[in-house]
């Protein structure tokens, strides 16, 4: 990966030159620990941060809306006019963080691979660009939900971003992870970096690192476990009588792909489908028309978020896990049962899960 | 299967031609697609497959295909539960709607050449299994013995009556009926589905024949009972799902079982992949 540097005082200048080309989407501190991304102006520019908490409400949205219409269709005399709509709206996202990156890698997977291709995704897609910014501080990056060091998606994305950002202290190290991304280098105010920025680099990821906790092997493990379907019921159910049935985690996740569909009226002759981000949490989610529904009980439906995030088959389907380790899900739900803390449910069950495998005879 | 770049969600129109009534609250809606083209590549579908149904301001559903390809025309047979289907049965011949597909993986009719096939359907689970058993038999050569095992709550229950009529006349394939609850007009066998294995003359042969089995939950579970106990293996128990689903090709997520998704991967499962899903059905 090619690399230069950026001064500090010209990271402005990059944001102005990709909004020549983009829409350009950052993130801004709100108050408290507040912060959201928004589409930067000339009014809002100045506030743009780079270390900040990262936002609740995860930037999954320029590629997935929480709500994105797919189609209008127009009544006309003795039938329907169809026309799709698509967003092919030039966007950057500058301050992406690496778990948040790697959410859309996961979701390039599933809507552009696999047997289908998205079509609706693929224009929003095509069009993004990508400026992933290194959680080096641990003060203001990181916090004590985070947990990618355990789904191996951070503190610095690998892939999946055209420019990545890292605080060096003094300048910014800018790493090029496309030729779309590297063409920026021609821009007068990128600067040949030497082999003691890279070092430089090397340390400070290494020392942030140790700032996060370690759950690492017993995520191993409980993937292991859920593959297996060596979870006890039992465990499912403590799990799913903490679920409050909100949807929360669902709505913050960067990895979280389901949606509903649809119909509305937007004028006397016109409607739109439109889809809808959905929730597997939610007792209508396989409900069917008659009333029959194969997934009842709460425990169930919790049952069945983990075990599509953490079951070997779709992470090898997906060659990724559904969990980027943003800590999200931990900030949001009330019942206390985001990931990390399943992770431990299963691993406070582990004794039990081995006393059944170990008959007398 | 290869990414295929075309508009995934937008439904294709059709325009419906007439209407058959069934049983109570089930009618049979013939259509054809606008576009003739659209129509010829639609014909290329499998038993087993199904299509998405639009109303438009209403919304989408999952439909099973009870035509075999063999056959000329096109139709659903819907029963009417909730917003999409009663709208579709208020739709006028002539009025127009929307149709996707087909999708799913259908049955491997190939892979049953030279087997005995045995269909065993309750109520309107014979919707998906008619579209197979018309192909089976238009493709009679192919395979051996072929019966078939339709059960009914009542005989104003009995679904396609003129194919049944047809089938039990029909040479080469033998047909066996009963109902749980008979009407004087009744003069065949009563009884659950299940209890037709034990009647007379009829007699299967488990190593060479392959089980369809569609019908409501419990009839499912049952049937299944009875063709474990004459020595039927899972793999050549078949069945085809449904679940309520959004978009039929893999993306919304609502019909997953376990590590399945029902559309893509579905409907048709053996019951030896249904046993390995990892979640109840």
């Amino acid at each position: 990966m090619r690399a230069r540097i950026l001064a500090k005082t010209d990271v402005l200048k990059l944001v102005d030159l990709l909004r020549r080309d983009y829409e350009v989407i950052a993130p801004f501190p709100g108050r408290g620990r507040d912060s959201a991304f928004d589409v930067v102006t000339d009014e809002n520019r100045h506030n743009i941060a780079i270390h900040l908490p990262n936002p609740y409400y995860p930037p999954k949205r320029y590629v997935l809306p929480h709500l994105e219409q797919l189609m209008r269709i127009k009544k006309t005399d003795g039938g329907y006019q169809l026309t799709p709509s698509y967003d092919e709206t030039p966007r950057a996202i500058f301050g992406i963080r690496s778990c948040d990156v790697a959410g859309i890698v996961h979701q390039d997977r599933f809507y552009l691979g696999r047997d289908y291709r998205d079509d609706h995704y693929e224009h929003r897609r095509r069009n993004l660009f990508l400026v992933n910014v290194v959680c080096s501080d641990p003060e203001r990056d990181i916090d004590e939900n985070c947990f990618c060091v355990c789904t191996d998606t951070g503190p610095a994305a690998r892939e999946g971003f055209d420019l990545q950002l890292m605080d060096l202290g003094d300048v910014f190290l800018v790493a090029a992870g496309t030729d779309r991304g590297e063409a920026l280098f021609e821009a007068p105010f990128f600067v040949k970096g030497t082999a003691e920025h890279i070092a430089r680099r090397r340390a400070i990821l290494s020392e942030v690192r140790k700032r996060f906790k370690t759950m690492t092997s017993w995520f191993a493990a409980t993937v292991r476990y859920v593959s297996q379907g060596k979870i006890l019921d039992k465990t499912w159910q403590e799990i799913g009588s903490r679920c409050l049935e909100c949807g929360g985690c669902t709505y913050v996740c960067p990895a979280c792909t389901c949606f509903t569909v649809s119909d509305r009226r937007i004028g006397p002759d016109e409607f739109e489908r439109v889809r809808l981000w959905d929730a597997c949490a939610l007792s209508g989610f396989t409900r069917m028309a008659g009333g029959h529904n194969p997934r009842h009980a709460v425990h169930d439906r919790r049952n069945r978020r983990f075990f599509r995030k953490l079951a070997h088959y779709f992470i090898q389907r997906e060659l990724s896990m559904a969990c980027v380790g943003c800590g999200r899900c931990v900030a949001v739900c009330h019942g206390d049962i985001g990931m990390p803390s399943v992770v431990e449910m299963i691993r406070r069950a582990t004794v039990e899960i081995e006393a059944t495998d170990v008959e007398p005879t | 299967m290869s990414s295929r770049p075309d508009q995934l969600y937008l439904p294709k129109l059709a325009v419906l031609d007439r209407v058959v009534d069934e049983i109570a609250e089930v009618r049979t809606f013939y259509w054809h697609f606008e576009d003739p083209a659209e129509q010829a590549a639609f014909k290329r579908f499998k038993p087993g497959q199904f299509a998405q149904v639009s109303l438009f301001g209403i919304g989408e559903f999952p439909a099973s295909l009870p035509p075999s390809p063999t056959e000329d025309e096109t139709f659903f047979t819907i029963r009417t539960v909730g917003s999409c289907t009663s709208a579709l049965h208020a739709l006028k011949p002539g009025d127009q709607f929307g149709v996707r597909g087909p999708y799913g993986n259908g049955f491997p009719m190939d892979a049953y050449a030279g087997r005995d096939l045995v269909f065993v359907a309750g109520g309107i689970g014979l919707i998906p299994l008619r579209s197979c058993i018309i192909y089976a038999m238009a493709h009679r050569e192919q395979y051996g013995r072929i019966q078939i095992f339709y059960g009914a709550k009542s005989p104003t229950e009995l679904m396609y009556l003129s194919d049944l009529k047809q089938w039990e006349k029909a040479a080469g394939i033998e047909c066996h009926l009963t109902v749980d609850r008979a009407d004087p007009s009744w003069q065949g066998h009563t009884g659950v589905v299940g209890s037709l294995f034990k009647q007379d003359g009829v007699n299967l042969d488990p190593a060479k024949t392959t089980a369809f089995v569609c019908g409501p939950p419990i009839m499912f579970r049952f049937v299944i009972q009875d063709l474990k106990g004459m020595g039927f293996e899972d793999h050549n128990i078949v069945s085809t799902l449904e679940r309520y689903m959004k978009c039929g090709v893999g993306k919304c997520g609502h019909c997953c079982i376990g590590v399945a998704y029902v559309c893509v991967d579905g409907p048709v499962f053996t019951f030896e992949q249904i046993r390995k899903l990892g979640e109840e059905i």
